[in-house]
C-alpha cells in the first residue's frame, strides 16, 4: 500500500507538472477555458491573469509535490486541486458540454464530457490514496536526490512546454488553412 | 547504495512522461517533415497521362479476412493485379504506408469517407510499399475496407515520383492526372475525389496543380471550384 500511495503522489505530481506547464505553452487557449466559466463579465486581463495563476498554481504544486515528498501540508493542496478538478468538468458538462477544456493545453483534445468527470473523479481518488501516511524512512532524500528531481521536474516541464507549442502552432496552422 | 524508494518511484513517473511526450514530439515533427516536403519532388505531373502498373492485393473486395500474406515480402498469398488508369472509371490512389502517423491520418480519412459514400464514381486504391506485416500494427489499415495492394515494382514509385507519403493522386476517366499532393484530411480526401470526377478538359485543361501544402491545397480547390463554375454556366446556358 505504501508502495502505491507513493506511486500515487509521484503520478499526480508528474501530471499537475505537465498540465501547468502545457497550459503556460498555449495561455491565450486556456484563458478563452477558463472565461467559458464565468458567467459575468471579466476584463480580458483578469481572465489571463487567473489562467496565469490556475497554470502555475498546478506547476508549483506539481514541482513541490515531487520535490518534497515527506511535506505532510502538499497533499491535502493536491487533493483539494482534484476536487476542484471534479468541480469545472462537472460545470463544463453541464454548461459547455463538448467543448474543449484546454485541460492539458495543446497536448490534447479533452472535452467537457462524461469521460472528463470520469477522469476528474479518477484523480481526486488518486490523491486520495496519496494522502495515505508512508513511513518516513521511504521518503526522506537528501538535497543530492531532491536536485536531481527538481532538474528532471526542469525537463520533463520543458518537454511539455516544447510540445504544447508545437502542437499548438501546428493546429493553429491547420485552422487558418481549412 | 540504497536508493530511496521514493526517488525510483519519482524518476520513473518522471521517465513515463518524458517518453509520451517525446512520442508525441516525434509524431508531430514525422508530420511535418512529411507533409511539407517540397511539392515540386513529390507526385506526377498534373495533365499528364497516369502510369498503369502492377501490385499485389492484400485486402478489400476479393480478398477476404484481409490484410496479411501478399506481396515481395510478406510470402504467399494474395492474388496479382493490374491498375489500368481511366477506361471510362476515375481513381483516386494513395501511397501510404503503416509506419508514417501522416499516411494512417489519410486512411482514417479515406475509410471514412468511403463509409460516407463520399468515394463512390471513383475507383480508390490503397498502395503500400512495406512489408504487410507491417500492417498490423496500425488500426486504420487493419481496418479499411478499401482495396489495398503493394507495389511489386520501384518502377511504379518512381513512375508517381513517390519521394514522400503519404500521396494522393486523383486520376479521371480518361486516365489523366488530374491532381496530386500530399493529404491528410477528410476536406483534401473530397477535394481529390471532386478533381478525378471532373469531365475531360476541352483542350486547355485544368489548371496545373499539384504538391499541396500542410495536406491541404488551396489552390486546387480554387481551380475544382472554378471549373465546377464553369461547368454550371454551360449547363445554364444548355439549359436555357
Amino acid at each position: 500500500m505504501n508502495l502505491v500511495a507513493l506511486a500515487a503522489k509521484a503520478g499526480l505530481a508528474v501530471m499537475l507538472l505537465v498540465a501547468g506547464s502545457a497550459k503556460l505553452a498555449d495561455l491565450a487557449s486556456f484563458a478563452a477555458a477558463v472565461r467559458l466559466l464565468l458567467t459575468f463579465r471579466v476584463p480580458r486581463g483578469a481572465v489571463r491573469a487567473a489562467a496565469l495563476a490556475v497554470a502555475l498554481t498546478e506547476l508549483v504544486a506539481g514541482v513541490a509535490s515531487l520535490v518534497l515528498p515527506s511535506a505532510g501540508w502538499i497533499n491535502p493542496v493536491v487533493l483539494a486541486l482534484a476536487c476542484g478538478f471534479v468541480l469545472v468538468s462537472g460545470l463544463g458538462y453541464l454548461f459547455h458540454r463538448g467543448r474543449s477544456c484546454r485541460c492539458f493545453g495543446a497536448l490534447s483534445n479533452r472535452r467537457f464530457d462524461l469521460a472528463g468527470i470520469a477522469r476528474s473523479l479518477a484523480i481526486a481518488a488518486t490523491a486520495a490514496v496519496a494522502m495515505v501516511r508512508v513511513p518516513p524512512a521511504m521518503t526522506g532524500i537528501g538535497p543530492g536526490s531532491r536536485t536531481l528531481l527538481l532538474a528532471s521536474a526542469a525537463v520533463v516541464g520543458l518537454a511539455a512546454f516544447s510540445a504544447a507549442r508545437a502542437l499548438g502552432s501546428a493546429r493553429k496552422l491547420e485552422l487558418e488553412t481549412s | 547504495m540504497r536508493i530511496p524508494v521514493y526517488l525510483a518511484v519519482a524518476q520513473w513517473a518522471l521517465l513515463l512522461a518524458l517518453g509520451v511526450l517525446v512520442i508525441l514530439m516525434f509524431r508531430q515533427l514525422g508530420r511535418h517533415l512529411t507533409v511539407t516536403r517540397s511539392p515540386a519532388e513529390l507526385g506526377p505531373a498534373v495533365g499528364s497521362p497516369a502510369a498503369g502498373f502492377e501490385y499485389v492485393t492484400l485486402a478489400g473486395p476479393g480478398v477476404p479476412g484481409g490484410v496479411p500474406g501478399g506481396g515481395r515480402d510478406g510470402g504467399p498469398g494474395g492474388t496479382a493485379q493490374s491498375f489500368q488508369p481511366g477506361g471510362g472509371q476515375a481513381s483516386l490512389v494513395a501511397f501510404v504506408d503503416p509506419t508514417c502517423p501522416a499516411c494512417e491520418e489519410l486512411v482514417t480519412a479515406l475509410n471514412a469517407a468511403d463509409t460516407d459514400g463520399e468515394l463512390t464514381g471513383t475507383r480508390p486504391l490503397l498502395m503500400v510499399s512495406e512489408p504487410p506485416s507491417y500492417l498490423q500494427i496500425s488500426e486504420p489499415f487493419r481496418a479499411t475496407r478499401l482495396p489495398l495492394g503493394q507495389v511489386q515494382a520501384d518502377a511504379t514509385l518512381e513512375a508517381y515520383r513517390v519521394s514522400a507519403t503519404p500521396l494522393l493522386v486523383a486520376i479521371d476517366g480518361a486516365g489523366i492526372v488530374r491532381a496530386a499532393g500530399p493529404a491528410t484530411r477528410r476536406g483534401d480526401v473530397r477535394a481529390f475525389v471532386t478533381a478525378s470526377l471532373l469531365p475531360a478538359p476541352d483542350g486547355g485543361g485544368l489548371p496545373v496543380v499539384s504538391g499541396a501544402r500542410d495536406g491541404h491545397n488551396p489552390d486546387m480547390m480554387t481551380a475544382i471550384a472554378g471549373e465546377e463554375r464553369s461547368l454550371a454556366r454551360k449547363g445554364e446556358a444548355a439549359g436555357g
